[in-house]
C-alpha cells in the first residue's frame, strides 16, 4: 500500500510526525490524531471486514459510529469501530471476519 | 447521580447553544455526548494534535466553534464526552454509560438534541467499501482532513450533496459528477426571492455552487445512482433518470468510473430517544421523516422534555442554534431565572422565522422522488447488519407476513448493531407502498433500551436494584427477603 499523500488536505495544517501501523501485515502511514479508517482510506484501502453470511467486503460508511460497518480487530480486540478509534504507532489492525468472537 | 436544572443529550449546535443560554441565566447544566470531542457533526473538529494556522477554507467556522465550545469550561456545566445515553428510565432522567461515567443524570428539564443521520437508500452495491454516506464524507474531511478517494461521484438528493461536493473540490479531489435526483434547475427561479430572507446562508450556498462551476463539475439533475460496482471496493457508479413518482429508466443508464461514491439522500432526525420517552412524533418527509411534535417553546408532548436541532426536525445548523437558545431561555424562565425573557424570546423567534423561510425555499427546490424502491433488485441488501435482501423480504410478503413487525421478526431486518437506523426507513417505505398505508400510519417495531449498543463493561458503575421477584415459593429467594 502506498501512502497517497494527496488524499490528505494540508492547507493551513501541520499534522506532525508520521508513524506506521499495520493492516493485515501491510504497513500504513498515519499522523497523530487520525482515525484508523481515515488513515486506511488515505492509503487507498477501503475494506475493513467481511460479513458473516455473504462474506462481502464492507468498510467506512456512516463515519459517525452508527452503522458498525468499519469494525476490525484492533490489537486483538474485535468489533472495534475504526471510524472512531485513533491510529497509534505499531498498532496491529486486522480484517474482521463475521461478527467477531472475543477470545 | 448527577442532578442539574437542565440535562442535555447532545453536544452539537442545539445542545451547546441551549447550554450557553442556560448557564448565562445561572442554571446548572449537564451535557452528555457520545463523541470524544464536542461540536456534533456540523462543527466536528480535527484532533488537538493537528496544528492549524486558521488560514484554511476548512477553518472558516473556527471562531464560531471556539465561542460555542467555550461554554463547556463554565463552572456550572458538567460535560460527559464519550458517554452514551442508553435509556431514559423516567422523563427527567438519562441513563448514561461509559465505564467510569455510567449512572444517571437527572434534570428539572430535559433537552434531547440527538442530531441526525443519513436517510438510508439501498441500491445494488451500496454496501461496497468506498460507498460512503454524505455525513461520513463530511466527517472524514472535518475530523481528519482526508478525502475518501481521488475521483469521486457525489449522488443523492438534497442541499448537503452540494456542500459535500464543494468541500471535496476545495480539498483538491476530483468530483466526477454531482447526481441530484430532484429537477432543481427549473425550480430555482421560482424559489429565489424567499431565499433572500437569510442572506448569510444564501451567500454560503452561492459559494458552494461557484466552487463546483469553477472546477467544471458536471451537475446531473433528475438522475440517481442505480448501482455501484467493484470487487473489493467501488470502481464505478451507474446513473439513470428518476422521475418524481420514483420510476427509474434504466434503459438510458451511464457509467462513471470512481474510487469513491458519496451518497446522501437527505438526513433523518435521530428520534429513538423521543420514541422511547413516549413523545408524540409526526411524519414530514420534507423535514427528514419522523420528527418531534413541539410547541413554539420547543417542548415535546411530554412536559419539560424539549427537543431541538436536527434531532427534532431537519433544519440545519442555524435553526439548531436558535432552537437551542430558545430551550435554554425557556427552562430558565420556568425556574424564574430569565428576567426579561419575553424580549429575548421574541428576538430569537424572529430570527428563527426568517431562517425558516429560507429553509422552506430550499426544501421546495430539493423536494425529491416520493420513494427510491425502483432501485431495489432481489439481491439488493436492505438490512446491512443482518444482510437481509429485498428478495427475502418479498418472499415473506408473498406469505402475507407483510407488516413491519412481521418482516422484522421473520427476517431479522433491523435486529443488528445499527438497531434499524439503516433499514427501518426502507422497510417502512416497502410496507407503505405494498399496503397503501401512509408511513405515518404504520405500526413500527417498539424502541427498547439500550437504544445504542453498549458493552456490559460500560455499565461498571450502574446502580443495580435488587430483583423484584414474584411470590413464588419455587423461585430462589434473596437471603434478606423473608
Amino acid at each position: 500500500m502506498s501512502d497517497k499523500r494527496e488524499q490528505r488536505v494540508d492547507d493551513g495544517l501541520d499534522r506532525g510526525r508520521a508513524f506506521q501501523f499495520s493492516v493485515d501485515g501491510e504497513t500504513v502511514t498515519a499522523y497523530p490524531g487520525e482515525s484508523i479508517a481515515a488513515a486506511m482510506l488515505a492509503a487507498g484501502r477501503a475494506a475493513a471486514r467481511r460479513t458473516a453470511k455473504r462474506r462481502e467486503p464492507r468498510g467506512y460508511h456512516c463515519g459517525m459510529g452508527v452503522c458498525w460497518d468499519c469494525v476490525m480487530v484492533v490489537d486483538g480486540v474485535t468489533d472495534t469501530r475504526t471510524c472512531r478509534t485513533e491510529a497509534k504507532p505499531g498498532m496491529r489492525v486486522e480484517t474482521q471476519h463475521g461478527v467477531g468472537q472475543r477470545t | 447521580m448527577i442532578e442539574v436544572d437542565l440535562a442535555i443529550l447532545g453536544a452539537g449546535p442545539a445542545g451547546l447553544a441551549a447550554a450557553g443560554e442556560a448557564v448565562a441565566h445561572g442554571l446548572r447544566v449537564a451535557v452528555v455526548d457520545d463523541n470524544p470531542r464536542a461540536g456534533g457533526q456540523y462543527f466536528r473538529q480535527p484532533p488537538a494534535q493537528f496544528r492549524r494556522d486558521g488560514g484554511s477554507w476548512f477553518d472558516k467556522e473556527a471562531t464560531r466553534v471556539a465561542e460555542l465550545l467555550r461554554v463547556l469550561d463554565h463552572p456550572s456545566i458538567t460535560y460527559l464526552p464519550d458517554t452514551v445515553v442508553w435509556d431514559v428510565p423516567a422523563p427527567d432522567t438519562l441513563a448514561v454509560a461509559g465505564g467510569e461515567r455510567s449512572g444517571r443524570v437527572r434534570g428539572r428539564a430535559l433537552l434531547i438534541a440527538a442530531g441526525a443521520h443519513d436517510r438510508p437508500v439501498p441500491f445494488p452495491g451500496w454496501t461496497l467499501p468506498g460507498v460512503i454516506s454524505a455525513g461520513g464524507a463530511q466527517n472524514l474531511l472535518k475530523g481528519n482532513r482526508i478525502v475518501p478517494g481521488r475521483r469521486i461521484v457525489v449522488a443523492g438528493n438534497g442541499p448537503l450533496l452540494f456542500v459535500v461536493a464543494a468541500s471535496l473540490v476545495r480539498a483538491g479531489a476530483e468530483v466526477a459528477a454531482v447526481v441530484e435526483a430532484a429537477p432543481i434547475n427549473r425550480r430555482l427561479l421560482h424559489a429565489w426571492p424567499s431565499m433572500l430572507a437569510a442572506p448569510k446562508i444564501l451567500r454560503q450556498a452561492l459559494d458552494y455552487r461557484l466552487s463546483l462551476l469553477r472546477a467544471g463539475v458536471p451537475v446531473r439533475t433528475g438522475m440517481t445512482v442505480v448501482a455501484a460496482r467493484g470487487a473489493d471496493a467501488v470502481q464505478d457508479a451507474a446513473i439513470a433518470p428518476i422521475a418524481l413518482d420514483g420510476s427509474v429508466d434504466r434503459a438510458v443508464s451511464e457509467t462513471i468510473a470512481c474510487d469513491a461514491l458519496v451518497v446522501g439522500f437527505g438526513l433523518t432526525p435521530s428520534v429513538e430517544l423521543l420514541r422511547l420517552i413516549g413523545c408524540e412524533l409526526g411524519y414530514n418527509r420534507g423535514r427528514g421523516g419522523w420528527l418531534a411534535v413541539r410547541s413554539d417553546r420547543m417542548e415535546t408532548s411530554v412536559a419539560n422534555v424539549f427537543a431541538a436541532g436536527d434531532g427534532a426536525a431537519i433544519g440545519g445548523v442555524e435553526i439548531a442554534l436558535l432552537e437551542g437558545r430558545l430551550v435554554g431561555l425557556e427552562v430558565a424562565a420556568r425556574l424564574g431565572r430569565a428576567g426579561n425573557a419575553e424580549q429575548r424570546r421574541a428576538a430569537l423567534r424572529d430570527q428563527l422565522d426568517r431562517t425558516d423561510k429560507f429553509r422552506r425555499a430550499i426544501e421546495a427546490i430539493f423536494a425529491g422522488p416520493s420513494h427510491y424502491l425502483g432501485l431495489l433488485t432481489a439481491d439488493t441488501v436492505v438490512c446491512r447488519c443482518e444482510e437481509v435482501t429485498h428478495g427475502e423480504l418479498q418472499a415473506r410478503q408473498a406469505e402475507a407476513l407483510d407488516s413491519m413487525i412481521q418482516l422484522k421478526s421473520t427476517t431479522r431486518a433491523g435486529m443488528g448493531r445499527c438497531q434499524g437506523r439503516n433499514c427501518m426507513a426502507t422497510l417502512a417505505s416497502i410496507v407503505s407502498e405494498a399496503s397503501g398505508t401512509p408511513i405515518a400510519g404504520l405500526n413500527y417495531p417498539r424502541t427498547r433500551p439500550p437504544v445504542r449498543p453498549i458493552a456490559i463493561g460500560d455499565l461498571l458503575h450502574e446502580p443495580i436494584p435488587p430483583p423484584d421477584l414474584p411470590a413464588d415459593p419455587h423461585l430462589p429467594r434473596r437471603q434478606n427477603a423473608s
